[in-house]
């Protein structure tokens, strides 16, 4: 379960880029955080990740308080979430296999158990036949197929994924959303930020809306509205 | 840290010192004059210390005695001397004894010598007072001064106080050498590793992501240095090993072409070498992990 409470953001420019916002997310809920560019989005997983600090306010993930967590235990925390970018972030000078390979290495996986996780995780995003292709060989969206066996891995409880379709034309779009959904379906709670309209009016999921830094809608099977 | 870790970091260091060659052989390079520099300085204290001890053990005050003394007069004045505190042997040598050894030590030119035999002996008549220790030399030699018979006194222990500077000076300069080339070997070792970071950052920020520690981020780095600074280390001592070898052919060469040196002999190269090897390998892996280390504080931020 994820609950923000009263979260409020100030960069140190002044800018405000969360405001008093709370809401909480059951496990295995797929949710849509929506906004234009700088509605507060991107904040947003970046308090999650605790890779920036709330100005005020409390953000418990599974009944972990993130302020209390020492820096030491930022590691073992994330471990928790698996993390999707618009850029996808693949290591250019490995396989697709071997980016899958390297989030359970440095894990500390053992050999064997990275030989028989990898290949499974990778069919499940469908891209088992194309394992040892290099992400220059592989289309933008298989390349974001191999960010999310990435993710996936190391069996997160939360999908983070901050605009995976963003570089992504519309029917690939649809591919990625599809497992996403399969996810989902396992059992993993998902956070999506998008402001890919058809998309969120196609899932008919639960919607955050931002506009900035306020959050102005929480909805069940919601749509993406236009704002005014 | 489990062994699939260890082997990771180990793996990732290696691939880093490859993915950076130039700046890697420039760290190689910079470690290894390093310590091409401590080793040789290492040997050749070394050596100097075995000449001290060589020189001290073999403490002679050589007196030389006037002309015309008479037999009774000289046999009368080595038992004085044998009855001295420190003094365990005393050695007559005669003039023509002296000159017979000089020709000897001259080889085949000691036929220059021919016409001083005899009567023209120029040589005087000496005594060789062996010492038991250095701290006695002083005190013998005090009390040749009072003696009428004796002319001239002549001892080592000069030389034993120039090789001891000579040893003392080659320390301390060679460990400020050392200090100032390792500092410089350091710097460059950190800057590779600073460029193997940048180079990486993309890596760094996935592994962040995926909840890597952030030693389990730094170890490859260290991993890195610490190679860097055993390559070193290793081509240093196989190039003093050589250097050595090369010096120690000469001066057997020259002990043959000239009958001897000196007084001393090179210590051989065996046992030397593992000496040379520990500090090297040492000093190497510390300096390459410390400069490691202390880029990735400044330049790592995990």
């Amino acid at each position: 379960m994820i609950q923000f409470k009263n979260v409020t953001k100030v960069y140190p420019n002044g800018l405000c880029a969360l405001s008093n916002v709370s809401f909480t997310i059951a496990n295995g809920e797929f949710v849509f955080v929506v906004g234009a560019s700088g509605a507060g989005k991107t904040t947003l997983m970046k308090l999650l990740l605790k890779e920036i600090e709330p100005t005020s306010g409390s953000i418990i993930v599974d009944d972990i308080d993130l302020s209390s967590l020492k820096r030491k235990e930022i590691p073992y925390y994330r471990r928790k979430l698996g993390v999707v970018f618009q850029d996808f972030r693949l290591l250019l000078d490995r396989t697709a296999y071997e980016n899958v390979a390297f989030a359970m290495e440095i894990l500390g996986a053992p050999p064997r158990e990275i030989r028989r996780r990898v290949p499974i995780v990778l069919n499940m995003v469908g891209l088992g036949a194309k394992a040892h292709a290099y992400p220059y060989q592989l289309s933008g969206g298989e390349q974001q197929r191999v960010a999310i066996a990435r993710a996936l891995v190391n069996n997160p409880s939360i999908l983070i994924a901050d605009e995976p379709t963003g570089n992504l034309d519309p029917a690939t779009a649809m591919e990625i959303m599809k497992i996403l959904s399969l996810i989902n379906r396992r059992g993993t709670t998902v956070i999506m930020a998008t402001h890919a309209k058809n998309i969120v009016n196609a899932m008919r999921k639960r919607v955050l809306q931002f506009r900035k830094g306020v959050l102005i809608r929480d909805e069940q099977e919601g749509g993406y509205f236009d704002e005014p | 840290m489990n062994l699939s870790s260890w082997r990771f970091f180990v793996v990732h260091g290696f691939q880093n010192i490859l993915r950076n060659r130039i700046m890697s052989l420039a760290s190689v390079t910079a470690i290894m004059i390093t310590l091409i520099v401590l080793g040789l300085i290492l040997i050749v204290v070394a050596n100097l210390d075995v000449m001290v001890d060589e020189v001290e053990s073999k403490m002679e005050v050589t007196l030389f005695l006037k002309d015309g003394l008479t037999d009774q007069q000289r046999s009368m004045l080595e038992q004085d001397i044998r009855n001295w505190q420190g003094v365990y042997d005393v050695e007559f040598v005669s003039k023509h004894e002296a000159l017979e050894k000089w020709k000897r030590e001259l080889g085949d030119k000691g036929s220059l010598l021919d016409g001083y035999n005899g009567e023209n002996n120029p040589l005087p008549d000496s005594f060789l007072v062996k010492i038991e220790k250095p701290e006695y030399v002083d005190e013998v030699i005090q009390k040749t001064k009072g003696l009428y018979y004796v002319e001239e006194v002549n001892y080592s222990s000069k030389v034993v106080e120039f090789v001891e500077w000579l040893a003392r000076t080659i320390r301390i300069a060679g460990a400020g050498l050392v200090v100032i080339l390792a500092a410089v070997a350091a710097i460059i070792i950190g800057n590779t590793v600073r460029l193997t970071v940048y180079s990486r950052r993309r890596e760094i920020g996935i592994m962040k992501y995926i909840g890597a520690t952030d030693w389990f981020i730094r170890w490859p780095f260290i991993i890195e240095g610490l190679m860097l600074g055993v390559i070193g280390s290793v081509i240093a001592t196989g190039v003093v090993a050589l250097i050595y070898k090369f010096l120690l052919d000469r001066s057997s060469y020259m002990n043959l072409k000239w009958g001897y040196l000196g007084i001393f002999q090179l210590l051989p190269l065996s046992d030397v070498i593992l000496y040379v090897v520990k500090v090297c390998l040492v000093v190497g892996a510390c300096v390459g992990a410390l400069a490691s280390c202390l880029s990735i504080r400044r330049y790592l931020k995990v």
